[in-house]
């Protein structure tokens, strides 16, 4: 049932979630894919399920070349960007490795990785500084504290903004035959990605966020050759149906069932409305959210978490107020406003941790493509409103 | 009505359904004629999934072509159709 109570905020500031409204060219391509992409692709050989089998063959294109993935079959679709995370994690991490992993992690990793350490795999924890960054020196000295399979870091906080130093840490990791495994849930969209020049081994992230495309579609990346244990079993499709065993060849390796060929080839959409408009949405929101943060020290009493002004971030800014809790802040701000924020832990509490903010939270502002300067004006004029009544 | 002649053609499988729209796409774009067809019991069995065929006069520049692709079908056979 499709609800018909108006609940669209007046300002939509919560991009670090997830990204609204969404480019029309997705919406047209997941429409067109849910009214005549039907069949079942990579299955049937009839017409519409080859059409079905075609798109997402483009989709595919249209990502990888996006993120500069020279092999397409090395970009693998999966139903997110936590999905992805674990697939990356438990398809590599065996008991008896040692793993070396930044503080800041969102639970999409910092779970997979407990569930590890509690089958044997010996996981060091590398504490970011107070503005959220993993400092290389630190990385290089726990790596060389004893053989390392894997160094793992998310590209840039969902909590402070801050972007780390991936290509460094991809350097000290190989140097030290370790492999890096990046969550870039935060990155891909709202960074310039090529995966070819970072040079990781494995990248996961999300459709839905920086990438603009629908829910329930994300995007892992593995290296060539890089042997990753498949964590679900199933039909593919296409050759070795007759085997029990999941194919050796990517992508199917890692895909099976039925595919989300709506949300994929909205994805794909999307990647392509973001190789035409990403550098010019990067500078919107980095204008925006330098505004943002300008205006939260100008009203004063806030603790703007992460890079100071004039540092690098992508668009989210996390704040708390030194006398009103977040929930409130959160809640004034949509029930008073219809502004839409997040407050809480925002399933990153290593990173909360990090920052000295688990006991309290924060609330979170996400920027993204739709939003203008007024809408960030419109929230500033709110909270000094809410934090001085 | 006069009854077409038996066409004869090369049916190439591929290890993914992937695979094999590359392929499609690499022959599309260079001209040669290849349609998808379900994979043939000639094939070996695996009976899943999508073939290549193409008409077996172009067989050969086909799979010079998709060799030099990195490309290369996994297994070959022939079917015949009018």
């Amino acid at each position: 049932m499709v609800p018909t109570t108006n609940v669209r905020p007046t300002v939509y500031l919560d991009h670090g979630a997830t990204s609204w409204p969404k480019p029309q060219p997705v919406i047209d391509a997941v429409a067109y894919a849910l009214s005549h992409l039907g069949g079942n692709p990579g299955r049937g050989a009839y017409a519409m399920a080859l059409s079905a089998s075609r798109a997402i063959h483009e989709a595919r294109r249209n990502c990888a070349a996006l993120l500069g993935v020279p092999n397409t079959r090395d970009l693998l679709f999966q139903p997110g960007c936590t999905m992805a995370c674990n697939l990356m994690l438990k398809g590599l991490l065996m008991p008896g490795d040692r793993v070396v992993a930044g503080s800041m992690e969102h639970n999409a990793v910092a779970r997979p990785l407990a569930h590890l350490a509690r089958l044997g795999v010996d996981l060091e924890i590398v504490k970011a500084d107070s503005t959220g960054f993993i400092d290389p020196d630190d990385i290089e000295r726990a790596v060389r504290f004893a053989p390392t399979r894997a160094v793992v870091c998310l590209h840039a906080s969902n909590l402070t903004g801050t972007i780390q130093p991936v290509g460094d840490l991809t350097d000290i990791a190989h140097e030290h035959g370790a492999l890096m495994l990046v969550d870039g849930a935060q990155g891909a969209g709202h960074l310039e990605v090529d995966l070819a020049a970072l040079g990781v081994d494995a990248y996961a992230t999300s459709g839905h966020k920086g990438l603009l495309g629908p829910q329930g579609v994300g995007l892992l990346y593995l290296a060539p050759e890089l042997a990753v244990e498949p964590q679900v079993e199933g039909g593919t499709g296409g050759g070795g149906s007759e085997s029990a065993e999941m194919p050796a060849e990517r992508p199917d390796r890692y895909e099976p069932g039925t595919a989300n060929t709506p949300g994929i080839v909205g994805l794909g959409g999307a990647a392509e409305f973001v190789a035409v408009h990403g550098a010019d949405q990067r500078e919107k929101e980095a204008a925006l959210v330098r505004r943002l943060h300008e205006g939260f020290l100008e009203i004063g009493g806030f603790r703007v978490l992460g890079p100071p002004p004039g540092v690098p971030r992508v668009p989210v800014l996390s704040v708390v107020h030194e006398s009103v809790e977040a929930d409130r802040i959160a809640f004034s701000l949509d029930r008073t406003y219809g502004i839409a924020t997040r407050a809480g832990l925002h399933c990153a509490p290593w990173a909360h941790d990090t920052v000295g903010t688990l006991g309290c939270g924060a609330v979170r502002f996400g920027v993204g493509w739709g939003n203008t300067e007024a809408h960030v004006d419109l929230a500033l004029q709110a909270l000094a409103e809410i934090v001085s009544s | 009505m006069t009854a077409r002649t038996p066409q004869t053609y090369a049916v190439f499988g591929f290890a993914t359904t992937h695979a094999a729209l590359d392929a499609e796409q690499l022959l599309k774009d260079l001209g040669i004629s290849v349609a998808p067809v379900p994979v043939p019991k000639a094939l070996g069995g695996e009976l899943c999934g999508i073939a290549l065929r193409v008409h077996l006069s172009h067989a050969e520049r086909a799979l010079t072509l998709l060799e030099r692709a990195d490309m290369s079908p996994a297994k070959r056979s022939e079917m015949q159709d009018v």
